[in-house]
């Protein structure tokens, strides 16, 4: 679906994307995870054809480099800065950007609706966005990536300031596009979201990728050992280990086990084991 | 082109969302224009009441100075006595309404008026002011009684005049013998019958007598007029020059606000998402210039129809108006874009912005009108947009230009837009680095 091939981009000495190759497959739901700085934003601006690679090509679904807007006409974009139009309504922002992307008439109407409930925003929809609250404008930001149905989403940290409940039913309401075949990127600095959301997570540090793969794989590979936390009357115990049941189970033949507590690992080890540091430093 | 009008649509919704925009777009210019025409009407004009004119006395006899004085003592009329050449210079250009000249033979004419040729009155002026024309006849035509009425109220003025009157007659071998008959046999009656009358009695009198002067059939006076085409004309009220500064000042507004709302498109990343879009980068900017050009042209319009319908603007050529608002849209348009490259930020932009655009306006005449500047800054004054964009609107309004006269401007107008164009689009960042 989209192909990037050692594509590299500098500001200035600084190297924020760094020979990065990636092969979005059609109808997953990719995650980019990394820390502030990995270049997650820098990776998302490129594919949508906003910067140009010093390096490395970009190519969308065989069409060819999204720096052409009859390619990226496919995708919608939810970027990490707001942009919405501040003195217009939702409503307003979303047939504006609508008619940008060549609808008009009962389609357009009827996309605008459906995004407004993507995001939950229906009952504000005739507000004006500088009414909103923080999270409202990130979901609106949301609403405004999806509402010409593009086959490709890229969704630049789309839940930042969004609260557990809203984010839940934007997650379903992801899953639920995954399932009509869409194809999303997500960037991420919250483990749990990748975890939750995506098929296959690549890891960035420093505009590097430094792993790519299925979640359970990655922590297979690079998460370590489950921790298991005993408490028992000859005192507590921390024991690592690849089988967390077989030591319950050797804790419990002891008769002794009081309390327990078992850490499988996550993509936050997985992270602190790529890069010895962890992800929110 | 629906992107286009996508985006000029979403622009204008803004603008008229924001009221304070929106009133120094729209209000702004229009107090602008009536609070300035309104003053200046008060006072310029030389008080509407009178004509000015120049009087030009080729005859220089008794008579002729006499009438002069008699023009000078008429209220309606300003009068200063100059030559020929000097008079049809000043009509021609609008320093005065007309001139009146007094032909050699004036006085001789003047003083045989009851029996011989009456006196020629030449008048040169513009043919296209009708208004003033039969005002300043009228005037002229009660000087020429009043002369009379003093003959008829003092009987040693009467018989002093009818003496030379008895004299010119006998001279005069060209006036018709059964006129001079009759006159010769009449005057010395008249000057007997008021001789002999006691003084007041001959006042009243002789005020009926000046009353029947005007009898049937006699002609006191004949015009000639001369027409003076003007090569500038002047303003018919304070309006036609109010409106058009009001107006620029509004047209700079739009500019200003469009510059800056280019600016806020990149701080507030919604260029971002335009680019995103799948449009070209010359959409974009064309929306935005779009909006730019409809604002300042729905402004023109409705201003000027307001002008023309309540305050007597009366645009002497609409369609050459329409010519100079599309000019004036596209010229502003180039400077909007222009603007919008000399600030990162809207603070920096819009203050920039303003430093340039009141430099263009002062110089231009969009604050004291370019008539009244000195000589000097005239010449200064073609160096700013504003200073055209005036002059194709009062071209269309009240200069009464012809087409080929509005060339000029226009072709500046749309020059300066091209030009400033090219460079705002040029320089115009797309990111917010660099
Ligand atoms: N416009 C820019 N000018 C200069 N340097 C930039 C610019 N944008 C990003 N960078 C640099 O590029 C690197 C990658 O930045 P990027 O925004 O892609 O990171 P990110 O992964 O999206 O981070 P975050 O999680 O904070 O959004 C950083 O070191 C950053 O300083
Ligand atoms: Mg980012």
């Amino acid at each position: 679906m989209l192909k990037l091939s050692h594509v590299r981009k500098s500001y200035g000495q600084n190297v924020a994307v760094d020979d990065l190759s990636l092969d979005i497959e059609p109808g997953e739901v990719f995650g980019l995870l990394g820390p502030n700085g990995a270049g997650k934003t820098t990776t998302v601006n490129m594919a949508v054809g906003l910067l140009k690679p010093d390096a490395g090509s970009i190519e969308l679904d065989g069409q060819g480099s999204p720096e052409e807007p009859r390619v990226r006409a496919k995708i919608g974009v939810a970027p990490q800065t707001l942009a919405l139009y501040e003195d217009l309504s939702a409503i307003e922002n979303l047939n504006f950007f609508g008619q940008l992307q060549g609808l008009h008439g009962p389609s357009l109407a009827k996309r605008v609706a459906w995004a407004l409930e993507f995001v939950g925003l229906t009952d504000r929809g005739f507000d004006r966005v500088k009414t909103y609250s923080g999270g409202m404008k990130r979901r609106l930001n949301l609403a405004v990536a999806v509402v010409h149905d593009p086959p490709l989403l890229l969704l630049d940290e789309p839940t930042v300031s969004v609260d557990p409940q809203s984010r839940n039913a934007i997650f379903d309401n992801i899953l639920a596009l995954k399932a009509e075949g869409r194809t999303v990127v997500y960037t991420t600095h919250y483990m749990e979201e990748a975890q939750r959301l995506c098929d296959r997570v690549g890891v960035m540090d420093h505009g590097k990728l430094l792993a790519l793969d299925a979640v359970e794989r990655l922590i297979e590979k690079h998460g370590g050992k489950s921790v298991v936390t005993a408490q028992t009357a000859a005192g507590d115990e921390r024991i690592e280990t690849d089988d967390p049941v077989a030591e319950l189970s050797r804790l419990q033949a002891g008769g002794k086990l009081e309390h327990f507590r078992v850490d499988r690992p996550d993509l936050e080890a997985v992270f602190l084991n790529l890069t010895g540091r962890t992800l929110r430093d | 082109m629906g992107e286009l009008v996508a985006l000029t649509k979403k622009d204008l919704k803004i603008l008229l969302r924001d009221k304070t925009g929106f009133f120094f777009t729209f209000f702004f210019p229009l107090i602008y224009a009536i609070f300035f025409g309104t003053i200046f009407g008060s006072f310029g004009g030389g008080g509407s009441g009178t004509i000015s004119i120049a009087v030009v006395d080729a005859d220089k006899t008794k008579t002729s100075r006499a009438f002069t004085e008699s023009l000078r003592g008429t209220p309606e009329l300003d009068v200063v006595e100059m030559g020929r050449d000097e008079a049809v210079e000043l009509v021609r250009r609008g320093g005065k309404v007309a001139y009146v000249a007094l032909p050699k033979g004036f006085g001789v004419q003047r003083d045989g008026m009851l029996w011989g040729e009456p006196p020629t009155i030449e008048i040169g002026l513009d043919p296209s002011r009708q208004a003033e024309t039969g005002m300043l006849k009228g005037l002229l035509t009660k000087c020429v009684f009043e002369g009379m009425q003093d003959l008829l109220t003092d009987p040693d003025k009467m018989h002093d005049q009818i003496e030379d009157w008895v004299a010119s007659i006998k001279a005069d071998e060209n006036v018709d013998p059964m006129a001079r008959t009759a006159l010769l046999i009449f005057l010395p009656a008249v000057d007997t019958y008021f001789q002999s009358k006691p003084r007041e009695k001959a006042v009243a009198d002789g005020e009926a007598a000046g009353e029947s002067g005007g009898a049937a059939g006699f002609q006191p006076i004949v015009f000639e007029s001369t027409s003076v085409a003007r090569q500038w004309d002047r303003p018919k009220n304070s309006y036609q020059i109010s409106f058009p500064q009001g107006i620029i000042w509004g047209v700079l507004g739009c500019s200003a606000a469009f510059g800056i709302s280019l600016v806020t498109e990149r701080t507030k990343g919604t260029l971002v998402r335009l680019r995103m879009a799948p449009i070209g980068r010359w959409q974009i900017l064309g929306g935005k210039a779009g909006a730019c050009a409809v604002t300042t042209f729905a402004l023109m319009c409705v201003l000027f129809t307001l002008g023309t319908v309540a305050f007597k603007l009366r645009p002497s050529s609409i369609g050459l108006l329409v010519l100079a608002m599309a000019c004036v849209s596209l010229c502003f348009v180039g400077i909007m874009l222009l603007l919008s490259v000399l600030g990162k930020t809207e603070q920096a932009a819009g203050g920039i912005g303003w430093a340039v655009l009141m430099v263009m306006a002062m110089l231009g005449g969009g604050m004291v009108p370019a008539f009244f500047m000195p000589s000097w800054m005239q010449t200064v004054s073609h160096v700013s947009p504003v200073k055209w964009a005036i002059l194709a609107m009062e071209g269309a309004i009240w200069r009464g230009f012809s087409p080929s006269e509005m060339v000029l401007p226009c072709v500046i107008l749309v020059g300066v837009g091209a030009g400033c164009s090219v460079i705002g689009v040029r320089a115009f960042s797309w990111t917010e680095q660099s």
